[in-house]
């Protein structure tokens, strides 16, 4: 009964947000009550998931499990960022610095170090894939995208090259577009099926 | 033209197609179920994990609903439950982590429902919890580096919406010697794991994942669904490139 009241739940509001799209002035009423309740459900299931994080740590920290400290300075930034956000608004000037010169730099350290990685793993691209067609290709495609886009060309006064790099550069577009409509479709079908409960992530089958 | 009635005509046709199938299936027949060798090295990988005292880790990404992306988040909580096996279970070395909350207690409730639907409740404090590393993709990068090197790791599964920071996550775990399996939806996810990842699912071969795991008729018939719009798509799409050319469109 439980089930079949979920099911019955899904349906009805999956149907009436995606009607909703296409009857926008008609069910505009609607649509915004049921997104607006999606996002404050949302929000609160987020909330609760920083509840996860929260008690990861507290239990590292009190079994004093190894990296335990790193879990405490988490924890102490945790709360100072939870408190002064509540207390002053994440617009506070101090608040904002402290993103903009704490956060940010954190990342972008992060994002070199990716970029280190990404060019490594390009290197042994070979030598994990082995001389295949594809790998070659996608070898290839990555240093032509790489010297077309540092703009070492220089097209002016050449129509002939101005079009062929505009070609060029259009094949990733178009790789990546046939990907994502690939994408779109698969999304489109495993949101039919739990929008009719033939698959139902949140019980049974 | 309205797109719009375009939209309203794919999802239709896909819906009606979708029942058509399911319900056909059921009754009698099957479609043909594809071999993925990237997912036998997932179950291979698994296996050898569970049999070594390894831990099996799976990601569920970034974040559950995405404007790009809208479909991976639910993606990825679907797949879970072909992958909470029993034995997972009872090795106590299953690890689920996602890198949003609401995605995290998705997942917790996917776990909690395996024990209501047969699974002894004993087994429940063996296994840890989904746990959240980090609400962001670079503080979650941050909190699961340092669990890798701690926990020996010999299956990771990398599934739904996360991008090149999956890298990372990848790097960390076969650099000691464990098996990667990616399911990468995101294209920056699709161009940085291409590299590294063995076994890898790209695009909308994704979705194919939780039928290969566990096949049942209804996965079949979307399958089917799959093949047959995909089909009907490239073959507008090739009239309308004609027609734009010839100058109708």
């Amino acid at each position: 009964m439980k089930k079949m009241l979920l099911a019955a739940l899904t349906l009805i509001v999956g149907l009436t947000v995606l009607a909703g799209y296409f009857f926008r002035a008609e069910l505009s009423p609607v649509l915004t009550l049921i997104i607006d309740w999606g996002i404050l459900l949302l929000g609160v299931a987020g909330l609760i998931g920083l509840g996860y994080l929260v008690r990861m740590h507290l239990a590292r920290l009190f079994r004093r499990e190894k990296g335990g400290f790193y879990s405490l300075i988490a924890l102490l930034g945790f709360v100072f960022s939870l408190a002064f956000g509540l207390v002053y608004s994440p617009h506070h000037p101090f608040f904002r610095d402290l993103i903009l010169n704490v956060q940010v730099p954190v990342e972008a350290s992060l994002l070199a170090i990716l970029a280190v990685s990404l060019l490594y793993a390009s290197l042994r691209l070979i030598r994990t894939r082995g001389w295949t067609l594809l790998s070659v290709g996608f070898l290839f495609g990555a240093v032509l995208s790489l010297i077309l886009n540092l703009a070492f060309f220089r097209e002016e006064g050449n129509p002939l090259l101005a079009e062929m790099i505009a070609f060029l550069r259009g094949i990733p577009m178009a790789g990546g577009r046939g990907i994502l409509l690939g994408m779109a479709l698969g999304g489109l079908i495993v949101g039919l099926r739990v929008l009719f409960s033939i698959n139902r992530p949140y019980g049974e089958g | 033209m309205n797109w719009y009635y375009v939209g309203w005509g794919v999802i239709g046709i896909t819906a009606v197609l979708l029942i058509i199938f399911t319900v056909k299936f059921k009754r009698k027949g099957g479609y043909i179920v594809r071999h993925y060798p990237a997912v036998e090295g997932l179950r291979n990988a698994t296996t050898t994990a569970l049999e070594r005292g390894l831990s099996n880790d799976v990601v569920l990404g970034d974040a559950f609903w995405s404007y790009s992306y809208p479909g991976l988040g639910l993606h990825s909580l679907s797949v879970l439950p072909h992958l909470l096996t029993q034995e997972a279970y009872a090795s106590g070395g299953l690890s689920v982590s996602g890198a949003d909350g609401s995605l995290v207690l998705f997942a917790q409730q996917i776990v909690h429902q395996q024990y209501a639907d047969g699974f002894s409740a004993a087994l429940a404090a063996l296994t840890l919890g989904p746990a959240l590393h980090g609400p962001t993709p670079s503080s979650f990068t941050a909190g699961v580096l340092p669990q890798i090197r701690l926990r020996s790791v010999g299956a990771l599964a990398l599934f739904g919406n996360y991008g090149a920071e999956g890298l990372l996550w990848a790097e960390a775990v076969a650099s000691r010697g464990g098996h990667v399996f990616a399911g990468a939806g995101a294209l920056t996810a699709q161009a940085a794991l291409f590299s590294t990842v063995d076994d890898l699912l790209m695009g909308e071969e994704i979705f194919i994942l939780p039928g290969v795991l566990s096949k049942t008729v209804e996965d079949q018939a979307g399958w089917l669904v799959e093949d047959v719009v995909r089909a009907g798509m490239m073959l507008l799409l090739v009239i309308g490139a004609m027609l734009k050319v010839l100058g109708v469109l």
